[in-house]
């Protein structure tokens, strides 16, 4: 036996798929921290209001709801994308990774749109803390979104290139972990934001 | 394995590689260092840059205590100088030195060399990880320069939101450093989980790497929830409202609750990988296999799980309910319990073995004695009559040095003298190693003992004048931090000279079991030509001095006598 044979190749080399999922689960759950602290956070402050949103305020506009349909769908073309291309279906792959880019860009947007109209109604990040945990969280989240488009950008391009195959495909892999993860946040976000005004 | 050279690596001549090809000249240029993605030479890059922070927040101390010879103004600094010196003190030792000391130094260096394996898990992330430190320090040291921070190392609310002070930069710079530190954990888990060669189960694993893999567990869990504490912190000094605001709603208390969350687990990403190199030192200089295997790598896990539940004793006189104030302060005391059960078990370990007083178990036996001290003075402190006096006075500050110099510290340097031979394929002067152990454990003892004193007579930490009663104590303590700044200065001379005129190192100088002792000293860059065999890492026995090697070799089984 060899210094590193299958267990670590070369430096340069990538690491063996099941290394790279331990350590995507690892940054996962590092990040399921954060959100989670940020979560409790937003809760004491709630608990502490006797009216949420406080007098004056608008309520939370019902087109989050469309951000939620969004990143749930990109969730699903996600999914379809790894299911392809384990079974060595290309122009699937490629398909659910062009549409999973999409509907991310379209989620951004959607969230966009959810701030410039609660500005509009004079709710802003610095008015009072109902605005500012509001914003902290979306904003939070949305950063992730953007940190998960970068890669998701770059393995799509690769799978146009043809690049990937059922045997070796760890980008799509990666991407599809930190893509359902940023799912579930934003689900568990939109509830508890929803839930508790 | 059988014979001398295979026992050495397959070097020969005591296995020292200088004059062959080693980590250290495999590649030439700075170019080669800065890009590297080799552990070994990661783990020398941070060595240095730890030691330069620890150097800084030193002088800084010997500034403090200088200061604290007269109770009274004082023309080496004035009161807002004073609060601006403690806290960069206290943040450049805590978050560049201590929180990343051994993982990052000592455990980027030894951990993939005791696996038998090549390097970590991800090379391109550890350098990353590196890279993310300076990032994080050069911010922080930026923040000294244009307006040096003066809220103490915990940047407490509401001084810290209102403060002129560049909180912004300092707090941005800790921000950085943790995700430093949550890729290190990251990697070194998925390494610790995924490269062990074959034959070494969980609990045949080397105990340093418990005391890393218990350590990178909370790093990966703890950290990021200082991350969201700070960028709070951040957005409430930048937009003018927050959630640390009572005014809007919001409570002050809520950032002691974050900040403690983080940092009292942080204590224990300090002491747990000290606590794992006492566990290899202690059985190597004892020349005994170490007692109690399971329960010192059980106890370093229950130590995690514990570091979890235990923020709230940082705030008994902070209001929180006497509720939990009670719970917190059973559950401090439940720390005690697997702390003392690795005392119990090292102390066991050097009974009846053969101790080696070499410089690493100097460092041993003042680790045992120090930790002792403050680990019982943290029971003082956790009981909550008894803390409601003692808060806020050098009662406070002496327990933690005790536990983090003591403690942490002390380990380092036992680590850095056990591991240094390999690292540069050196030996350092054993005189002078045994002369500075000695210094820094006399320097210490003046300093913080003196302290415990003074704080349990009422003496109010961090304050710049004092009651003139106290004067003696300080006098004292301040003699007692000029002997460590010795100490250390003549530790620094002989390493430093070790790497230009020290002796060649055998490949095991010390007769230790674990793999990376089967390296030539330094180790070649991919670390084995072959995976070592791997064996019980603490059956220290089987190895023997060899005159005409200069090292240690492993006996074959034919030469050991019968029933050993």
């Amino acid at each position: 036996m060899t210094a590193g044979d299958g267990r670590n190749g070369g430096r340069d080399e990538p690491a063996p798929i099941e290394t790279g999922r331990l350590g995507m689960r690892l940054l996962v759950a590092a990040l399921s921290m954060l959100f989670a602290a940020s979560l409790v956070a937003y809760g004491l402050i709630r608990s502490r209001a006797a009216v949420w949103p406080p007098a004056g305020m608008p309520h939370l506009p019902a087109t989050l709801w469309v951000s939620t349909v969004l990143i749930l769908a990109s969730s699903v073309t996600m999914q379809a994308a790894v299911r392809a291309v384990r079974a060595g279906r290309e122009r699937a792959l490629r398909a659910g990774m062009l549409l999973t880019t999409l509907l991310g860009v379209l989620f951004l947007v959607s969230q966009t749109l959810n701030w410039f109209a609660l500005v509009a109604a004079h709710l802003t990040a610095k008015a009072n803390l109902y605005g500012f945990t509001f914003y902290i969280l979306t904003g939070l989240h949305a950063a992730h979104v953007v940190g998960g488009l970068i890669p998701l950008a770059v393995v799509t391009a690769r799978a146009f290139r043809g690049r990937y195959s059922a045997e070796f495909h760890p980008g799509v892999e990666y991407c599809a972990i930190y893509w359902h993860f940023l799912d579930v946040v934003w689900v568990v976000m939109f509830a508890v934001l929803m839930l508790s005004s | 394995m059988t014979g001398i050279e295979s026992a050495t690596g397959g070097f020969g001549s005591g296995g020292n590689a200088l004059g062959r090809d080693n980590y250290l000249n495999h590649e030439r240029g700075i170019k080669s260092w800065l890009l590297t993605r080799d552990h070994k030479r990661i783990g020398v890059m941070y060595l240095v840059v730890i030691l330069s922070s620890f150097f800084l927040g030193g002088i800084f101390a010997e500034l403090i205590r200088t200061k604290l010879l007269t109770p009274g103004n004082s023309a080496l600094m004035k009161a807002d100088t004073y609060n601006q010196m403690f806290t960069l003190h206290g943040a450049i030792m805590i978050f560049l030195f201590v929180i990343p000391g051994i993982p990052a130094s000592l455990g980027n260096f030894v951990l993939p060399l005791m696996l038998g394996a090549k390097d970590v898990a991800f090379p391109r992330l550890n350098l990353a990880s590196f890279y993310l430190w300076v990032g994080g320090a050069t911010l922080a040291l930026v923040s000294m320069v244009t307006g040096a921070v003066d809220t103490g190392w915990t940047f407490y609310t509401p001084y810290s939101t209102t403060t002129n002070t560049n909180v912004i930069l300092m707090v941005a710079g800790v921000f950085v450093l943790g995700f430093s530190s949550i890729f290190t954990g990251l990697n070194f888990v998925v390494t610790i989980h995924k490269l062990r060669p074959a034959g070494m189960t969980w609990f045949r694993m080397p105990l340093f790497l418990w005391g890393i893999y218990g350590t990178a567990i909370i790093q990966i869990m703890a950290t990021p929830v200082l991350g969201i504490t700070l960028l709070l912190l951040i957005a409430e000094r930048a937009l003018g409202i927050g959630i640390f605001d009572p005014a809007l709603g919001g409570d002050p208390v809520l950032f002691q609750h974050f900040f403690w969350f983080y940092s009292h687990p942080a204590v224990y990403i300090m002491i747990l990988p000290a606590m794992g190199v006492i566990s290899e030192l202690v059985s190597v200089f004892s020349r005994k296999h170490i007692f109690g295997y399971t329960f010192i790598a059980m106890s370093s896990i229950a130590i995690a799980v514990l570091s979890f539940l235990v923020w709230g004793h940082h705030m008994f006189v902070a209001g929180q309910s006497t509720l939990s104030s009670m719970i917190f302060s059973f559950l401090t005391f439940m720390v005690a319990i697997p702390s003392a059960v690795k005392v119990f078990n090292w102390l066991a370990t050097m009974y009846k073995g053969s101790i080696w007083l070499a410089t690493p178990m100097l460092y041993v036996l003042s680790f045992l004695f120090l930790f002792g001290i403050g680990g019982l003075t943290g029971l003082f402190l956790g009981a909550l009559a008894v803390d409601v006096h003692l808060h806020d006075t050098y009662f406070v500050v002496a327990h933690f040095h005790y536990v983090m110099f003591g403690g942490t510290v002390i380990a380092f340097l036992g680590g850095l003298h056990y591991w240094w031979p390999k690292m540069f394929g050196r030996m350092y002067s054993e005189f002078w190693g045994r002369i500075g152990a000695l210094l820094v454990f006399v320097g210490f003892n003046t300093t913080f003992f003196t302290q415990f004193v003074m704080g349990s007579h009422g003496a109010p930490r961090r304050s710049y004048h004092y009651q003139p009663q106290f004067e003696a104590y300080h006098r004292l303590s301040t003699i007692g931090a000029y002997i460590l700044g010795v100490g250390f200065v003549v530790i620094a001379v002989y390493l430093i000279h070790s790497l230009l005129r020290g002796r060649p190192a055998p490949a095991n100088p010390w007769g230790g079991a674990t793999l990376e002792w089967q390296a030539s000293s330094p180790p070649p860059h991919d670390n084995f030509a072959s995976t070592p065999a791997v064996g019980d890492p603490y059956d220290v026995e089987a190895w023997t001095w060899d005159g005409a090697v200069g090292g240690f070799v492993r006996r074959t089984p034919a030469e050991q006598p019968a029933g050993s």
